[in-house]
C-alpha cells in the first residue's frame, strides 16, 4: 500500500541553525504515528514542512503521493492540519467557520452542507452553533477546531502537540478522536506529543528526533529492543541523551 | 487565481468587519457626521461669539477736551457704548478689558477752523477681540463725521464733494458663491478625505493581517489549498472596500452638509453645482478609488511587517504623518499640480481633488495623476505580496527585512 505521508530526507535550515536534517519516515492509511523529541528537536518544523507552511531546504515531503512543494494545492487538499497554537475566527459562529473552510477547500455546496451537519452532530457543536467563537469555552473551541480540520474529509491528519495545555478530559477527547479517525475512517495520522503514555496507548509506530536528526523510526517494541529497555520512557531518554 | 476563493475570503473579512461595532463607528459613522457636525459647530460658535460681541457693553472714556464736540453724541448713538466724559491715563487703560478711550491732540475747534487735520486718538488693549471689534465701530462712526466735515470744507470753497475723491474704486466679484465654497473645500476636503481613507484602511488592515497573526488564525488559512495571491487579493479587496466606504461616506457628508447649509441660509447653492462638473465627479471618484488602492496596499504591507497588533499600531502615527504631510502641503498657497508635484504620492491626489473642487482642472494633469496613482498603488500591492509570501508571516514568526530578501 502506498504511503499517505512520506518525509524524504527532509531538512530545514534557518540561517546557521539546522533545525531538521535528513529526516525520513512514512505513514500509511489507518496508521497512527507519534512524533517524539525534546523541546527544540525539530518536531514543529518537520510537521510544518509536511503541511507546506515551510519550504524544506533539503529533501521533499509527500501527502497522498503529491509533492507538497511541487503540487501544493493537491497535497493540501488531502491534509488536515491542527496545532495547539491555531485559534478560531472570533466573530464567526462555528457553522460559519466550517462553511468558510469548506469553501476554501472547494467542497461542493450540497456535500459541504451534509458534511457540516455530520460534524456538528459528531462533535456536539449543535448546542453552541450560533454563538460567536470568542464566546466559546476552551473545550468547545477544541471541538470546533477538530471539526474544522476534518471539514474536507482529508486522507491525512497532522497534529502538532494537540493535547498540550488541555485538561485530562479534553485530552482524552482528542485521543479518542485520533483513534477513531485512523481505525474507523482509515486516515493516516501523525501527531507530536510530550506524553509518552499517549504514544504507548495509541501509536502503531513512533518517530523520535533529537537535535533535528532522526533517532528512531519503527514500532515501540523495536525502540525498546534497540535500547535494551522495557519501558518507552527509558528507551526515549536513552535515545535523546 | 480563483475568483470564487477570493470572493469567499473577501466576504468572510467583510462579515467580520461588520460585526465589529467599533470599526463601524470609526469607518462609517464618524466620516459621515463629520461635516454636518463641523458646519454646525462653526456656525454655533460664530453666532454666539458675534452675539456676545453685540451685547457686551463697552465704556468709552472721552477726554473733556472733546466734550463740546459732536464726538460724545456720535459714539453714544450706538447703544452698546456707555459714554463717560473724563480724562484717562494710557497706562491704567491698558489694564482695562471693556474700556476704550478717545482723546484729541491740541484744540479741536481751533484746528478745524484753521483747516488743519485734528488728530483723534483711540486707545485701548486691542489684542482683545471685543475691544478690537468695537474700535472698528468707533472708527466707522468717526469716519462718517470726517466725511461730513470734509463736505463742509469743500462747500466753503465751492467745490463738489467728488473733488476730494478723484477715483472711486469699486469691486465686482464675478465668482459664484459656489466658487468661494470650492476654494475653501478644495483646500481642506482632500486632506480630510485622505485621512478617512487612511484610517479606514489601516484599521482594518491591522485587524486582518497583524491581528490575524496575533490571534493565531493566519496559519490555518495557509494550510488550505489557497495560494498567497488569492489570500492577498481577498484581504486587499476587503481593506480597500472599507477605505472606500469611509471615503464615500465622507464625500456624502460633505455634499449633504453643503446642501443643508445652503437650505438654512436660504441661498440657491446646490451641492451638485459646487462648481464640479459631471466630468469632475468622474475624475474625483477615480482619484478616490486609486488613492484607496494605494493606501490600502500600503496599510497591508506595513501591518504585515509588524509582529503584533501593538507593534503595528505603533506604525500608525508615523504612517499617518507620511500621509498627512503631503496632504497639508497641498493646502499651501501657490502649490499647484505640475510635472513634479504629480509625482509625489498623496500630494498629487490632494492637488488634483483640490483642483476639481475649484472647478479648474486640465485633462493632461488628471491623466498624469491617475497614471502615477495607479503606479504607486500597484507598487504598494507588490510590496504587500512580497511580505505576505514570506515564510515567517505564514507561520506567525517574527518578520525581519533580512529574511524578506532571502
Ligand atoms: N522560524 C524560525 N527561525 C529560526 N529558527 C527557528 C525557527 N523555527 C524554529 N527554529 C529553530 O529550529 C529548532 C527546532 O524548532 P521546533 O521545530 O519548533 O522544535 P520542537 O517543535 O521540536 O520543539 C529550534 O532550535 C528552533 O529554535
Ligand atoms: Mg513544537
Amino acid at each position: 500500500m502506498p504511503a499517505s505521508i512520506e518525509a524524504r530526507n527532509l531538512g530545514k535550515r534557518f540561517g546557521e541553525v539546522h533545525a531538521v536534517q535528513e529526516v525520513s519516515f512514512e505513514v500509511h492509511p489507518g496508521e497512527i504515528v507519534g512524533l517524539l523529541g525534546p523541546n527544540g528537536a525539530g518536531k514543529t518544523t518537520t510537521l510544518r514542512m509536511l503541511a507546506g507552511l515551510l519550504a524544506p531546504t533539503a529533501g521533499e515531503a509527500f501527502i497522498n503521493q503529491h509533492s507538497v512543494q511541487k503540487e501544493p494545492q493537491l497535497a493540501r487538499r488531502a491534509l488536515g492540519f491542527l496545532t495547539g497554537d491555531m485559534d478560531l475566527y472570533r466573530r464567526l459562529t462555528p457553522v460559519e467557520l466550517l462553511a468558510y473552510f469548506g469553501q476554501l477547500y472547494e467542497v461542493p455546496q450540497p456535500e459541504l452542507r451534509r458534511r457540516i451537519d455530520e460534524l456538528v452532530e459528531a462533535f456536539g457543536i449543535g448546542e453552541f452553533k450560533d454563538k460567536h467563537c470568542e464566546k466559546l469555552s476552551t473545550g468547545q473551541k477544541q471541538r470546533v477546531s477538530i471539526a474544522r480540520t476534518l471539514v474536507h474529509d482529508p486522507a491525512v491528519v497532522v497534529l502538532d502537540e494537540p493535547t498540550t495545555g488541555l485538561d485530562i478530559m479534553a485530552s482524552e477527547f482528542i485521543l479518542q478522536f485520533i483513534r477513531r479517525m485512523a481505525k474507523e475512517n482509515g486516515k493516516a495520522v501523525i501527531f507530536s506529543t510530550h506524553h509518552l503514555d499517549e504514544v504507548e496507548r495509541l501509536c502503531d509506530r513512533v518517530v523520535i528526533i533529537h537535535k533535528g536528526r532522526l533517532q528512531h523510526h519503527g514500532d515501540i517494541d523495536s525502540a525498546l529492543a534497540a535500547t535494551n529497555q522495557t519501558r518507552l520512557a527509558d528507551a526515549f531518554f536513552e535515545m535523546v541523551r | 487565481m480563483r475568483t470564487s476563493i477570493i470572493n469567499t475570503i473577501f466576504r468572510k473579512e467583510i462579515l467580520e468587519v461588520l460585526r465589529d461595532k467599533r470599526t463601524l463607528y470609526l469607518v462609517i459613522l464618524l466620516p459621515f457626521f463629520l461635516y454636518p457636525a463641523l458646519f454646525f459647530l462653526i456656525g454655533k460658535v460664530g453666532q454666539s461669539q458675534a452675539g456676545k460681541m453685540q451685547q457686551e457693553k463697552v465704556t468709552v472714556l472721552i477726554d473733556p477736551a472733546l466734550e463740546q464736540t459732536p464726538v460724545p453724541a456720535l459714539i453714544g448713538s450706538d447703544p452698546s457704548f456707555v459714554i463717560k466724559v473724563q480724562a484717562f491715563d494710557s497706562q491704567a487703560l491698558a489694564e482695562e478689558k471693556t474700556t476704550i478711550g478717545i482723546r484729541v491732540d491740541g484744540d479741536y475747534a481751533a484746528g478745524l477752523a484753521a483747516n488743519e487735520s485734528v488728530i483723534l486718538r483711540i486707545a485701548g488693549d486691542f489684542s482683545k477681540d471685543l475691544l478690537d471689534g468695537r474700535k472698528q465701530s468707533i472708527t466707522g462712526l468717526l469716519n462718517k463725521l470726517n466725511q461730513s466735515l470734509l463736505e463742509e470744507r469743500l462747500q466753503g470753497v465751492k467745490l463738489p464733494p467728488t473733488f476730494a475723491q478723484p477715483l472711486l474704486i469699486q469691486e465686482e466679484d464675478l465668482a459664484k458663491p459656489s466658487q468661494h465654497i470650492g476654494k475653501v473645500l478644495g483646500a481642506y476636503a482632500p486632506m480630510l478625505l485622505m485621512l478617512f481613507i487612511f484610517t479606514g484602511c489601516i484599521y482594518i488592515a491591522i485587524d486582518i493581517t497583524a491581528g490575524e497573526k496575533e490571534r493565531r488564525t493566519l496559519q490555518t488559512l495557509f494550510t488550505t489549498p489557497v495560494n498567497v495571491r488569492e489570500i492577498i487579493a481577498g484581504k486587499f479587496l476587503a481593506v480597500a472596500c472599507v477605505g472606500l466606504a469611509s471615503a464615500l461616506m465622507n464625500l456624502f457628508s460633505l455634499v449633504f452638509a453643503v446642501l443643508l447649509q445652503a437650505k438654512i441660509m436660504g441661498g440657491n447653492v446646490s451641492a451638485i453645482s459646487l462648481a464640479i462638473s459631471a466630468q469632475g465627479w468622474v475624475w474625483m471618484i477615480t482619484l478616490i478609488v486609486l488613492s484607496t488602492v494605494f493606501l490600502a496596499a500600503l496599510s497591508m504591507a506595513v501591518s504585515l511587517l509588524a509582529n503584533s497588533y501593538k507593534e503595528s499600531q505603533s506604525y500608525v502615527s508615523p504612517l499617518m504623518m507620511l500621509v498627512l504631510i503631503p496632504a497639508v502641503m497641498a493646502q499651501m498657497p501657490g502649490m499647484e499640480l505640475t510635472m513634479t508635484t504629480a509625482l509625489v504620492p498623496v500630494l498629487n491626489i490632494c492637488l488634483a481633488i483640490g483642483a476639481i473642487f475649484k472647478g479648474a482642472f486640465s485633462l493632461p494633469a488628471m491623466g498624469l495623476v491617475v497614471f502615477f496613482a495607479l503606479l504607486y498603488g500597484l507598487l504598494a500591492l507588490y510590496l504587500a505580496s512580497l511580505i505576505f509570501g514570506n515564510e515567517n508571516v505564514v507561520t506567525g514568526e517574527k518578520v525581519s527585512w533580512k529574511l524578506l530578501k532571502g
